[in-house]
């Protein structure tokens, strides 16, 4: 093995990223409405239900805007803008006339995803979630990605389960194995094997540094499982949520590259109409 | 194999048109990057024509060789070239045999062969960068300390490896190390360093460099005695060329303790186990390595081993290891570097024709001009501060083994003993050389080329401005040492 790029791979392969936690800060919570003070109150009762379970309970105080204090998007974000909060919990389709059409977010989740910084909590507009037991985090590049662990880590009951879900698009990769079986000097089956076995063990090897950090932090223990696969990421990521029974999902819907939600993102989010959703 | 030259006589205009033919070879292999030609290649050709032109003018032995056979007063077979056995021999057995395998020195293939095929196979057990790593780690991630032990590193891989590979090891995990740590800016500074490096523990043993398998088994120096004759100065010259490079580098110890907390969380993020496959086979390395170091050293002393030389060593532990590896050895086989193994044997060749072409004869005598007493058990300081120098200034602007190979086999026919620094002053010259320009040695070739794939500008100016300091350096250190203690 004389060759340069070889143990140029072999120390990248090396060169793991190990989890690191983050501290999440919540000492500010906004709970955005359309509705009026008694659905207001009605739903940070369901917050305070819903985060009820963690050890350290997240019980910030709630500032709430209800509907008649914002008819437009600008509007909402100076509203925003003067509390500062640290995370926002709202509901789908704000000030829609038909709040459950299942083809969009609406304009308000649209633009807070994108452009404000903190993350904003998506729940149900029915009162069937108020536990943290199972929390699944996805994403089609889990390696090294702290910030989305650290806040699934955070918003999981003590004892509960944190599944940490990673899968890489199939299609993507059966597109380039087909062009690489188009080159004659690559070995297809090889290099089949490995990229395969590579892009698959880098997620587990970070799922692995994920374990130990969190299954034996002091106070807040959690169990925390790994689903690495190779397949659709739409259909296998509502496949998995719905067999693990999840009771939030948490992912990732920034995208440095454009304005709008994160491909994976945005599908899901409005197709998973009855699990909450941290969108980051 | 250092043969006795043919005492046919040659005409001048042919003695001229070898010794064209041999300059022509060094210049091609100066200009190699530019030719675009491999050197297997360039001296493949010569090797070609010099065969051609040998039989055209019938100067070459087509007499069979004789093997076997014992020194005696008279000739066995007057019908046999003396020259193939190096003088009156009897018993033994004729062996027809083409002229130019007789030319190959199959001992230094042989180690040559054996050597990278066992480094490789060994590779794979993931010992090397699991060292690597290691040290990296030890670093706590700190600049200098990092630098230093980066160093000392390729120093000890290229005394016990080959250069190329460790500079090829060290080089990949730096820019790997630095761009984690976000010191790019430093990557010119450790890469042209351990450049230079790799030539210096090249020094350290018999088998480090091809230069000193050619000259050291010409002189008939044991391993151990160029170990210890060699490694003080390989000390003393790391050293040196440590601090010089921290001191012209900017290359200083992190204060700062937050930076330090961030450097060493960063290094620990390596994992040392990741490219090891079996455990077993990675102890199994190790003990095989260890072992090879001492067989290798003790060839000389070894029963039965001694006869059959440093070349059934280093192909009998290759063979061993390949165990592992039965079913894909071939993937080793590939691996091997053909272009380099077919650049000695046909330099081998070039030379064994330039012998009877009376071009090493002639060479020889001018350097006898030249120096004052090749003969003498102790040289004199001008002598091997010419030799040493000369020998530095033509590798650096050309490979060092065909000048090692040259000057080996003059000197050797040209009755050097053992005890004169002369062979030292080839040996240390052909070896630093290689610090002087980009294309002096092989492994500053790497150096350059993994700057080039991370775009680190390096120019052959550029370069030659940046490393001739230590170089300098180097080389002077060099001639004390070798003048004081050596000669």
């Amino acid at each position: 093995m004389t060759n340069l790029d070889q143990f140029e791979s072999v120390f990248k392969s090396a060169d793991r990223q190990p989890f690191s936690e983050e501290p999440i800060n919540l000492e500010k919570v906004l709970v955005v409405t359309d509705g009026d003070a008694q659905q207001t109150e009605q739903l940070n009762y369901q917050l305070r239900q819903f985060f009820g379970g963690l050890e350290h309970a997240i019980d910030p105080p709630y500032s709430s805007l209800m509907g008649d204090q914002f008819s437009n998007v600008k509007q909402l974000l100076e509203k925003i803008e003067q509390v500062q909060p640290d995370m926002i919990c709202t509901l789908r389709n704000l000030h829609d006339p038909i709040p459950e059409l299942p083809y969009s977010l609406g304009a308000y989740v649209d633009v807070m995803t994108q452009v404000i910084s903190c993350p904003v909590l998506l729940v149900p507009r029915h009162d069937q979630w108020s536990k943290t037991n199972e929390v699944m985090a996805i994403t089609d590049h889990l390696s090294g990605d702290n910030h989305l662990v650290s806040y699934a880590a955070a918003l999981t009951s003590p004892g509960g389960t944190l599944i940490l879900a990673h899968v890489e698009d199939e299609q993507a990769f059966t597109r380039y194995i087909s062009t690489i079986g188009k080159i004659p000097t690559i070995d297809t089956a090889i290099a089949e094997e490995d990229i395969r076995d590579q892009l698959l063990k880098e997620p587990a090897d970070y799922i692995l540094s994920c374990q130990q950090a969190l299954e034996q932090r002091s106070g807040h223990s959690i169990q925390v499982e790994s689903v690495i696969t190779l397949g659709h990421l739409l259909e296998d990521y509502k496949r998995l949520i719905n067999r693990h029974e999840i009771d939030l999902l948490v992912l990732n819907t920034k995208d440095e590259d454009q304005l709008a939600m994160h491909g994976l993102a945005y599908p899901l989010a409005i197709e998973l109409r009855d699990v909450p959703l941290l969108l980051l | 194999m250092f043969l006795i030259a043919s005492q046919a006589t040659v005409s001048l205009s042919v003695k001229i048109l070898f010794a064209c033919l041999l300059l022509a070879l060094i210049v091609c292999l100066a200009l190699e990057e530019k030719l675009h030609a491999k050197k297997s290649v360039i001296a493949g050709l010569f090797a070609v024509v010099c065969l051609f032109l040998g039989s055209v003018f019938q100067i070459l032995p087509f007499a069979p060789v004789v093997v076997g056979s014992q020194p005696a007063t008279e000739s066995a077979s007057p019908e046999v070239d003396e020259s193939h056995t190096g003088g009156q021999h009897e018993g033994g057995h004729e062996v027809i045999m083409p002229v130019y395998v007789p030319a190959i020195n199959w001992g230094v293939i042989a180690i040559i062969l054996g050597s990278s095929l066992f480094v490789d196979v060994t590779s794979k057990s993931g010992l090397f960068t699991w060292i690597a790593i290691r040290v990296t780690k030890a670093s706590r991630g700190d600049p200098l300390l990092l630098l230093y032990f980066y160093g000392t590193m390729t120093v000890i891989f290229s005394a016990v490896l080959n250069n190329v590979t460790a500079m090829i090891i060290v080089g990949s995990l730096t820019v790997v190390s630095l761009d984690k740590l976000k010191l790019r800016d430093k990557l010119l500074g450790f890469l042209l360093i351990e450049g230079l490096l790799t030539n210096i523990g090249g020094l350290l043993t018999l088998i480090s460099s091809v230069p000193n398998i050619i000259v050291g088994t010409a002189a008939n120096i044991s391993f151990v005695e160029f170990f210890l004759k060699a490694s003080p100065y390989v000390v003393v010259a790391t050293i040196v060329t440590l601090m010089l490079g921290a001191r012209l580098f900017a290359i200083r110890r992190i204060k700062d303790p937050e930076q330090k907390a961030k450097a060493l969380e960063q290094v620990e993020g390596f994992d040392e186990t990741d490219g090891i496959e079996s455990w077993g086979f990675f102890w199994f390395s190790v003990v095989m390595l260890g072992l090879f170091i001492i067989t290798i050293a003790t060839t000389s002393v070894l029963p039965f081993i001694s006869d059959l030389e440093m070349g059934f060593v280093a192909l009998s532990f290759s063979a061993v290891m390949l165990i592992r590896y039965k079913a894909e050895a071939d993937q080793f086989y590939k691996a091997i570097d053909w272009d380099l193994i077919a650049f000695f044997m046909s330099l081998f060749v070039v030379i064994y024709v330039m012998e009877y072409a009376h071009v090493l004869n002639e060479i020889g005598n001018g350097l006898q001009l030249v120096l004052s007493d090749i003969t003498a058990e102790s040289a004199s300081a001008a002598d091997t501060s010419m030799l040493l120098i000369g020998s530095a200034g033509f590798s650096s602007v050309t490979d060092n083994i065909p000048l090692a190979a040259m000057l080996a086999n003059i000197l050797n026919s040209l009755g050097t003993p053992h005890e004169s620094g002369l062979w030292w002053s080839v040996i240390f010259g052909a070896n630093l050389g290689g610090n002087l320009t980009p294309i002096g040695s092989a492994s500053t070739l790497v150096a350059v080329t993994i700057m080039h794939k991370h775009r680190v500008p390096m120019s052959f100016g550029g370069f030659v401005k940046i490393a001739i300091p230590y170089a300098v350096v180097q080389i002077g250190m060099a001639l004390v040492y070798v003048l004081l203690f050596l000669r």
